[in-house]
């Protein structure tokens, strides 16, 4: 290790964070491989180190002889002044690298409010910020992730985006790389290749014109990219193993567990949420498949316990068989089972037996809205009955907190829905104490934990516009207001990192020089509370003379062009429109498996999604 | 039921592993060794571990050690080295395995070599020489709750041997270490910062060897 980086590390909170070697992680020559990968996550490193995507791509690309997949992430403050005090550029911790001399630098994009950091980063690692400004020997500077979507307040940093699914497209890219530098081409070359896969989208191919008001004109392609770029998709998801070696941090990560990713997508189609518009058709992997994978998964990282991963897990059709096959080694190799993303209303007696068989923990869900009518709104097709049930059945197992998710600001919402939250976790209360068999002698706990509703690109709620910080503020008091428990407590969400979270998912491109201008006024690490500066961003809004109320609060027209708009993810805008008219009139539509509602994703599979009887 | 004591280094990158990350990592590695090792019996069974005298964070070490407990008895320990090697991050390699002979309580002091480059080796040097010969070194140990101790280091450390090797220079210190009394070989290289403006950061400390109170090595 060299020296600087040891003086670095002896001044810095966690070392463990910048040092790499954790069991697990791959080490190649470097003079051996045809393409070096750094693969960056912009948060911290305990943060990133809880991403399953990242361990997926990093076992798919070092399974390639050829490739070098390595890791780097955010530092953190203390970290990022020592190595600008020391001249230390950003590294990758495997090789302890620059990230300039990679071939490929990738940033997963997975929150707008990380935006900042991977300008951060790309500055600490020496490299130009704009794509323009970048030579033939500079990285290629691509991403991936959901909000690839609508990136395009980063177009202007990056050369190439991802859009879908990476396991089969990355190498693919990879691959285009190595032979176009083989061929001696230039990089600009090299991306006219690049286009030619599926999801690959070249920002600085398409020009983008806005009318007078600063609604997008017009999007057009150049260079002979494609008009729509659609995303990547893996049709069978059995076809993909699992990765069944994790890099293992050595310093507790967030989710720091073993995890399989029992299903991808969702047939829910609740209307606010990006992952289960971005992510459709919802595709499973096979009880033995999944349970063989996490036998392996946990024998080679050591790790005793292991999550069920997905959007919603209890939605997989053979999720008792799988319990039930896991049940069979896990207790005596010593592991538990958790179990994220249950549903209120497939919840059953035996799905509970078989979670707390090993170890038993809180209870969470997420009814998101209070009253029934914003519920349909919302899609969320949770009815009280069903919150109830599986309250008392989980009381009846033996739970005594549980925690409640929800979200002020939905469309239509009106202060009696905002008490229908109060008066939802005030019954869980009271099933709690009409209980005969709750636990002796313990009291209950329910929590609710409020968000502010973010409207997202790519869902039918992308053409809302956000509540003001005022009105949610507004709402926000008049939830604690109407909370009368002490068994019950609230805690919500900052408005104003969920204003600028809006702002940069409904962005276009004119934001690039808004996110380069805060960064180099101390904005990154937004996301973190203590290094969050909003008053920085409201003078660089101010002093660019751009107005970020018109990407959050304005609300976009039914056929207004979005800065998006060229970006297909299966599911057609006809279809946005529709379920957005339904939700203005609170009728739901029903789960994808139990009948299609033609959004348009199953063109992705090339037939029905489902074996509908 | 035995206990089994395993003897590793900690070195480079791993140095920077804390106590607590060392639990964590070492319970995940003898898991995945597959070694006979006994789990604890309550609803959250996990492997029984004792670490003694751990280390600082940024210190290396070529002795470290790590006890669990078994009930297999004529057991290969000699083999099962190199299986837990392999499970274990870089910079910790298993050196022995063996059953514990003596108790942990039992450890009263080790050797450290504080490592300087060539770059620093004169300045190490002096600073070093300033020490052996000054009458009386006393440096204030800060402690838990915001106590503070004040400790005369001539009294464990009169002097310390001092070897040029490749154009550096490496310290070589004894201090007393263990559950009663415990010298961290930092507090000895602030004092050199504060009287000879030599930096803590520039001597790499590593430890050696571990003794019982009767200056036998500890096994």
């Amino acid at each position: 290790m060299d020296e600087k980086l040891r003086a670095a590390l002896a001044a810095v909170q966690k070392p463990g964070r910048y040092t790499g070697g954790e069991p697990g992680c791959v080490y190649k020559e470097k003079d051996r491989v045809d393409l070096r990968f750094a693969f960056c996550f912009p948060d911290t490193y305990e943060v990133g180190m809880s991403f399953l995507g990242m361990k997926i791509l990093y076992e798919i690309l070092n399974k390639r002889e050829n490739i070098w997949c390595e890791r780097a992430f955010m530092p953190w403050v203390d970290m990022k002044r020592q190595m600008e005090a020391l001249d230390i550029p950003l590294y990758a911790l495997e090789s302890k690298d620059a990230l300039s001399r990679f071939d490929v630098v990738g940033f997963t994009l997975q929150y707008e409010l990380s935006y900042t950091n991977i300008l951060a980063m790309l500055d600490l690692a020496h490299i130009p910020l704009y794509a323009k400004d970048r030579g033939e020997d500079d990285p290629f500077i691509v991403a991936g992730g959901p909000c690839v979507c609508n990136a395009e307040p980063l177009a202007d940093f990056f050369d190439l985006m991802m859009l879908g699914e990476g396991e089969v497209q990355l190498p693919d890219v990879c691959d285009t790389i190595i032979q176009g530098r083989r061929e001696g081409l230039s990089k600009k070359e090299i991306l006219k290749r690049l286009y030619k896969i599926e999801g690959v989208y070249i920002p600085a191919f398409y020009e983008v014109d806005y009318l007078p008001d600063g609604r997008v004109a017009a999007i057009t392609a150049k260079e002979g990219a494609p008009a729509v770029v659609r995303k990547a998709i893996i049709a069978d998801m059995n076809s993909q193993p699992l990765p069944e070696n994790f890099v293992v941090p050595m310093i507790g990560a967030v989710h720091d567990r073993a995890q399989i990713e029992v299903l991808r997508g969702c047939v829910r189609g609740c209307r606010f949420c990006q992952a289960g518009f971005l992510y459709r058709p919802m595709r499973e992997r096979n009880a033995d498949m999944l349970s063989r994978a996490g036998q392996n998964l946990c024998a080679n990282t050591g790790y005793d316990e292991i999550s069920l991963t997905s959007l919603s897990t209890s939605d997989h059709s053979q999720l008792e068989t799988l319990l039930d096959d896991m049940l069979e080694w896990t207790p005596k190799e010593h592991v538990s089972m958790s179990l994220p993303s249950l549903r209120i209303d497939n919840f059953s007696e035996s799905l509970v037996r078989k979670t707390t068989a090993v170890r038993k923990s809180g209870l969470t869900f997420a009814p998101e809205a209070g009253t029934q009518r914003l519920r349909d709104v919302i899609n969320k097709n949770v009815t009280e009955q069903e919150i109830e049930r599986t309250c008392s059945l989980a009381f009846d197992a033996g739970y005594t907190s549980v925690k409640l998710y929800f979200m002020l600001g939905l469309p239509t919402e009106t202060l009696e829905d905002v008490e229908g939250i109060a008066d939802t976790a005030q019954r869980v209360v009271e099933l709690y104490y009409q209980n005969p068999n709750k636990p002796k002698g313990r009291g209950v706990q329910v929590s609710i934990s409020v968000a502010c509703f973010v409207p997202k690109p790519m869902t039918p709620f992308q053409f809302v516009g956000q509540d003001t910080q005022d009105r949610l503020r507004e709402k926000q008091q008049h939830l604690l207001r109407s909370v009368k428990s002490r068994k019950i407590s609230v805690s919500y969400h900052d408005s104003r990192t969920s204003f600028l979270e809006a702002v940069f998912a409904k962005g276009d491109r004119r934001l690039s020089r808004v996110l380069e201008e805060a960064y180099r006024r101390g904005c990154f690490f937004d996301s973190w509370e203590e290094q969050f500066r909003y008053d920085t961003w409201l003078e660089v809004f101010r002093d660019l003379g751009v107005d970020p109320a018109f990407y959050a609060n304005r609300a976009i027209g039914l056929d207004e062009l979005t800065p998006w708009s060229h970006l297909d993810y299966g599911v057609t805008k006809d279809y946005l429109v529709r379920e957005y008219q339904k939700a203005l009139n609170a009728r739901t539509t029903p789960p994808c498996n139990r009948q299609c509602s033609g959004c348009g994703a199953n063109a992705l599979l090339g037939g029905p999604c489902f074996a509908y009887n | 039921m035995r206990t089994i004591r395993v003897w590793f280094t900690k070195t480079g990158e791993a140095s920077y592993i804390s106590l607590l990350d060392l639990q964590r990592v070492m319970q995940r590695a003898l898991k995945r060794s597959g070694l006979p090792v006994w789990y604890t019996l309550g609803f959250n069974p996990h492997i029984y571990m004792t670490f003694a005298a751990p280390l600082s964070l940024g210190q290396e070490s070529l002795c470290e050690t790590v006890d669990f407990k078994t009930e297999e008895d004529g057991y290969d320990w000699d083999a099962a080295a190199p299986v837990l090697s392999a499970c274990l991050p870089k910079g910790i390699d298993v050196v022995r395995i063996a059953p514990a002979a003596l108790d942990a309580n039992d450890i009263a002091g080790a050797a450290y070599a504080v490592r300087y480059a060539p770059r620093d080796a004169a300045a190490a040097r002096a600073a070093w020489e300033a020490y052996n010969a000054a009458p009386s070194a006393e440096v204030v140990k800060e402690g838990k709750h915001g106590k503070t101790k004040t400790i005369e280091l001539k009294t464990h450390l009169p002097t310390a041997r001092l070897l040029v090797e490749d154009g550096g220079l490496t310290a070589l210190l004894r201090l007393p270490a263990g559950n009663t009394l415990n010298v961290n070989p930092v507090l000895v290289l602030g004092w050199l910062e504060d009287a000879s403006g030599l930096p803590v950061t520039a001597g790499r400390i590593l430890r050696t060897d571990i003794y019982t109170k009767t200056g036998e090595k500890f096994s």
